[in-house]
């Protein structure tokens, strides 16, 4: 009832959206918050039920069916949480993009996309499911396009169009495939074991990996999400993208739809891979949004090793560990959603205020934006799992859930990687701080490097509350880690066993974060005392006796990634191009430009040779088929048009 | 009365032998280059002398510069009262608050912030240190986290009290423990990875990221940097320890003497090494590192194969 009458006040939203194309933000802004709020209690109070609407006859007999359960709960959730700050934060953005954009438009494809995402959560068939997807889809493709009057964003629209084409093929041959086994569209009469599953289960996860942006499907999220609009890539990256993840859980570890014992090792090696490429692609970008991007693929990496854990686990009969795999990883899918739409909201409001992504361009912005900047450094501690933050409540659960396949799997092999995947996690743990002190260090800190950095002033007081309520999630998720393991522990019942999650976490977060605000505190009042008898000094940086320390002089985001970034040089070429210009070179020379540049091999080797030939072959065949005579069209829809009979009559 | 006792000691470990450290390490370092050196308690009259004079700030800095030396003491003293590092273990009942995933990640976040606070400055010495420390925690932290992690699995848990209670191979504890030793010299900032007595900060990685402290804030922040020390050259001797199976039979006396003993010397042994050896090219640190990377798989090997 209560999803219910959130879709419809969003729906209202989208109709006065698509009337009035350049209202001002509240009207919009308001009914989504209260659609937000309604859904969010629907999914805190709501019970679980199913329901069913038949469609008219000529529609097929499958109707409209909906499932709610503690697990579609949990994304219901999260599309809640997250869409209440964006709704917060949306006027304040969108009103510099006003010129460009029609507003209206967004709000109505924001909303559009938000309701189709409580669809894909809540279908109980594939044929729901799939029509939810395909809206989400193209609504958050009209959101890509937005301000499509730039190039690249055309450009990053149309990719991100042929990605969700490609997922969707996928997931619908899988679909259909299952259809074809098991004859039902339902998700609960599905069960399909042994080598049938094999295929319809490789097939949708293709399909999902492709929307999840896991490696190796992962090379539109880093082009599509940065040309969005930032609350858009907030939504798009913190609740969009887990949309698959939340049908992983669902087919495939929540239920015996699919018992197909290959996909926990798949999983738990892509998601190895991907947070890893994820967080060293991260590394590189000087984009801001860019760098975000990557970091989704790393957290969805992190996000899937937790399923494959709780697969491995499922697989050789340890529930315990099957439930810590899978409460990290949706614990880990809500983190995420909350500290990657604060950081893409921080990002947002930089842009908005410095007209700049570029991080070499930016810096000094703490003194400018210190709101931002406080709520852009909580995102990145949590980000980098950093105690007593959320993401490491997660991150935690997940290192427990390797340590559970250390200690109890049956073969060496597995008990070796369940210790080496703590340390490769360990080492994306090492590498994402890298990162986020390089982002927060050379946009917030310093001096400003350009002018516009220099005239950057803080966000609107919508744009800021946005931030903070995130912020405040961060800290009150992590300290409050134990409270959210109850609603785990109901998804975790829904595995065969009853939920053991409570035994498992065993560290006393909440008083380790009193404790160490107590010990902050009091050292804090013992250097008050004694700045009293000598007050400190304010005095300019030392620039060793030269004078004139400019913003130049400050390291650059790329000098501090170097010494990362040619480490692990034999996945990408890596080269930093010096170029010094003058009459006199060597000693005095006029200009001196650094640019450094990487190229994954994965995209110049695999993927360039493989669309070009597939441009070449599709070039030679659509030439022939689309020649631009309409006789030749109108005998293609003859033909279809009998061949669509005669399979009708057939049956 | 044993807990007040407990605590005592606890208290007078955490508050005197960190700097008394420093004192021998540079003690033993003055002997080696043949000069008499400062007297062994110098390092208190320092920090003493530090905590009554006025500080300077950047006019860049901001509330990250001066927070992050308070938040870093605050991490390092919960660590430091959480971690086994002296086999002073006080008899309450906190063992699963000494998680070493826990204890790894508070003290991250420690280095996370004073990398920020070093860029803060807008000076370029910050970010470079701060750079090259965030390439050495990339090295390290996998290493710890696997090595501890393979003595863990003989314990059944991630509890660092667990651990250090329960027999493991003698064979893991060697290979973790020496693991430790190299990473501490690199967590740390010594030599070989890093001199922290040239006068040159383009060299350094810690002394250039604190470059722009004084003051009280440099006092706390040397104090914070002698107790990591400390630290982790007493998880490394009691993991050495560890691999004697009879060592928890010992009486708590004799093993509290034998684990301080041990800290002093091992802190001893790093300034003969300090003597002798040349700091490492940047580019080999990489390779410096392996060795302690490749005993810890060496030692999560065995472990699995046990367990």
């Amino acid at each position: 009832m209560l999803c219910g009458a959130a879709v419809l006040v969003w729906l209202s939203v989208a109709v006065i959206g698509l009337l009035k194309r350049q209202q001002s933000g509240l009207i919009f802004s308001i009914p989504t918050i209260i659609g937000c709020a309604l859904l969010l209690l629907a999914a805190l109070v709501g019970k679980s039920c199913t329901m069913t609407f038949p469609l008219p006859w000529f529609l097929g007999s499958v109707g409209f069916s909906f499932v709610v359960d503690p697990l579609s709960r949990w994304f219901l959730a999260i599309i809640g949480v997250i869409g209440i700050p964006v709704a917060l934060f949306s006027p304040g953005y969108l009103h510099h993009l006003r010129h460009r954009v029609s507003l209206g438009f967004v709000w109505a494809a924001l909303v559009l996309l938000m309701t189709s995402m409580v669809g894909v959560v809540l279908a109980a068939n594939a044929l729901v499911f799939l029509v939810a997807w395909e809206v989400m889809a193209l609504s958050s493709f009209i959101l890509v396009i937005a301000d499509h009057e730039q190039r690249d964003i055309r450009r990053a629209a149309f990719i991100y169009l042929g990605a969700t084409r490609i997922g969707t093929a996928f997931l619908m041959a899988g679909f259909i495939w299952a259809h074809h086994v098991t004859d039902s569209w339902i998700f609960s009469e599905w069960g399909l074991a042994g080598s049938v599953a094999l295929g319809p289960a490789l097939l949708i996860f293709i399909g999902l990996a492709t929307k999840a942006g896991s490696w190796p499907f992962h090379l539109w999220l880093p082009i599509a999400h940065p040309a969005a609009p930032a609350p858009v890539s907030a939504i798009m990256s913190g609740v969009m993208i887990k949309t698959a993840i939340y049908a992983m859980a669902r087919l495939f570890v929540l239920s015996d739809h699919f018992v197909v014992p290959a996909l926990g090792p798949i999983l738990l090696i892509l998601g190895a891979i991907s947070a890893f490429w994820g967080v060293i692609f991260a590394l590189l970008q000087h984009d801001l949004k860019r760098l975000l991007a990557y970091h989704s693929v790393e957290n969805i990496g992190i996000i899937m090793m937790g399923l494959g854990v709780s697969l491995l686990g499922k697989s050789y009969g340890a529930p315990l560990l099957t439930q810590l795999g899978l409460a990290a990883a949706l614990f880990h899918t809500l983190n995420h959603a909350v500290f990657k739409s604060l950081l893409f909201l921080g990002a947002g409001a930089v842009d908005a205020r410095a007209h700049l992504r570029d991080v070499e361009k930016l810096g000094g912005l703490i003194h400018r934006m210190p709101w931002t900047a406080g709520a852009f450094v909580v995102g990145s501690a949590a980000i980098c799992a950093l105690p007593p933050l959320n993401g490491f409540a997660s991150e935690w659960m997940l290192y427990q859930g390797f340590f559970g396949l250390a200690q109890s799997s049956p073969t060496v092999g597995l008990r070796l990687g369940g210790l080496l995947l703590m340390g490769w996690l360990a080492l994306i743990g090492a590498l994402a701080i890298a990162c986020f002190v390089k982002a927060v260090g050379v946009v917030f800190l310093g001096n400003p490097r350009s002018q516009e950095a220099e005239n950057a002033h803080e966000a609107s007081k919508g744009m800021v509350a946005a931030q903070v309520i995130l912020a405040l999630l961060c800290a009150g998720l992590g300290v409050a880690a134990p409270l959210v393991l109850y609603p785990l522990g109901r998804i975790a019942a829904q595995t065969s066993s009853p939920s053991a999650l409570h035994g498992a976490w065993t560290i006393p977060i909440t008083l380790l974060a009193l404790l160490l605000i107590g010990t902050v505190g009091v050292l804090a009042a013992w250097m008050h005392g004694l700045s009293r008898a000598h007050p400190a000094r304010r005095f300019i940086t030392w620039e060793c006796g030269f004078g004139d320390l400019g913003p130049r002089m400050q390291y650059t985001a790329a000098s501090f990634a170097q010494p990362i970034s040619r480490m692990f040089g034999s996945i990408y070429s890596y080269a930093v191009e010096v170029t010094i210009k003058g009459r006199n070179r060597r000693h005095f020379p006029e200009t001196v430009a650094v640019e450094t540049m990487h190229e994954a091999h994965l995209e110049t080797k695999v993927y360039s040779p493989l669309l070009r030939s597939i441009q070449r072959m599709a070039g030679v065949f659509l030439m022939r088929l689309q020649a631009g005579s309409i006789h030749q069209y109108l005998i293609y829809m003859a033909v279809v048009m009998g061949l669509l009979l005669w399979v009708g009559v057939g049956q | 009365m044993r807990i007040a006792l407990l605590t005592a000691i606890q208290l007078v470990n955490i508050l005197i032998l960190p700097l008394l450290l420093v004192g021998i390490i540079r003690k033993v370092k003055a002997l080696m280059q043949n000069r008499i050196g400062a007297p062994m308690l110098q390092p208190f009259h320092d920090l003493a002398k530090m905590l009554r004079k006025s500080e300077t700030i950047s006019e860049t800095a901001s509330w990250v510069f001066i927070w992050t030396p308070r938040v870093g003491l605050a991490v390092a003293v919960i660590a430091a009262v959480l971690i086994p590092w002296s086999s002073v273990i006080l008899p309450l009942d906190w063992a699963s608050a000494t998680n070493f995933l826990l204890v790894i990640y508070l003290l991250a976040l420690g280095k996370f912030l004073a990398m920020l606070a070093a860029i803060d400055t807008g000076s370029a010495f910050g970010g470079l240190g701060a750079s090259r420390e965030a390439t050495i925690s990339m090295l390290v932290e996998p290493t710890l986290v696997i090595g501890i992690g393979a003595l863990s699995l003989g314990a059944g848990s991630t509890d660092l009290l667990a651990i250090y209670a329960a027999r493991t191979s003698p064979f893991i504890a060697v290979l973790v423990g020496a693991a430790l030793v190299l990473v501490a010299l690199a967590e740390l900032s010594r030599m070989p990875v890093d001199d922290p007595t040239t006068h040159l900060e383009l060299t350094m990685v810690h002394e250039a990221m604190i470059l722009e402290y004084s003051g009280r804030s440099l006092a706390i922040i040397e104090y914070a940097t002698a107790l990591r020390t400390c630290i982790f050259l007493g998880l490394a001797t009691q993991t050495l320890f560890h691999a004697w199976p009879s060592y928890h039979d010992l009486p708590m006396l004799v093993r509290y003497t034998a684990g301080i003993a041990a800290v002093m010397t091992l802190g001893a042994a790093v300034a003969i090494a300090e003597g002798v050896l040349v700091k490492l090219k940047w580019r080999s640190v990489p390779n410096f590192l392996a060795f302690a990377t490749v005993m810890s798989l060496l030692a999560a090997l065995i472990a699995a194969a046990q367990a």
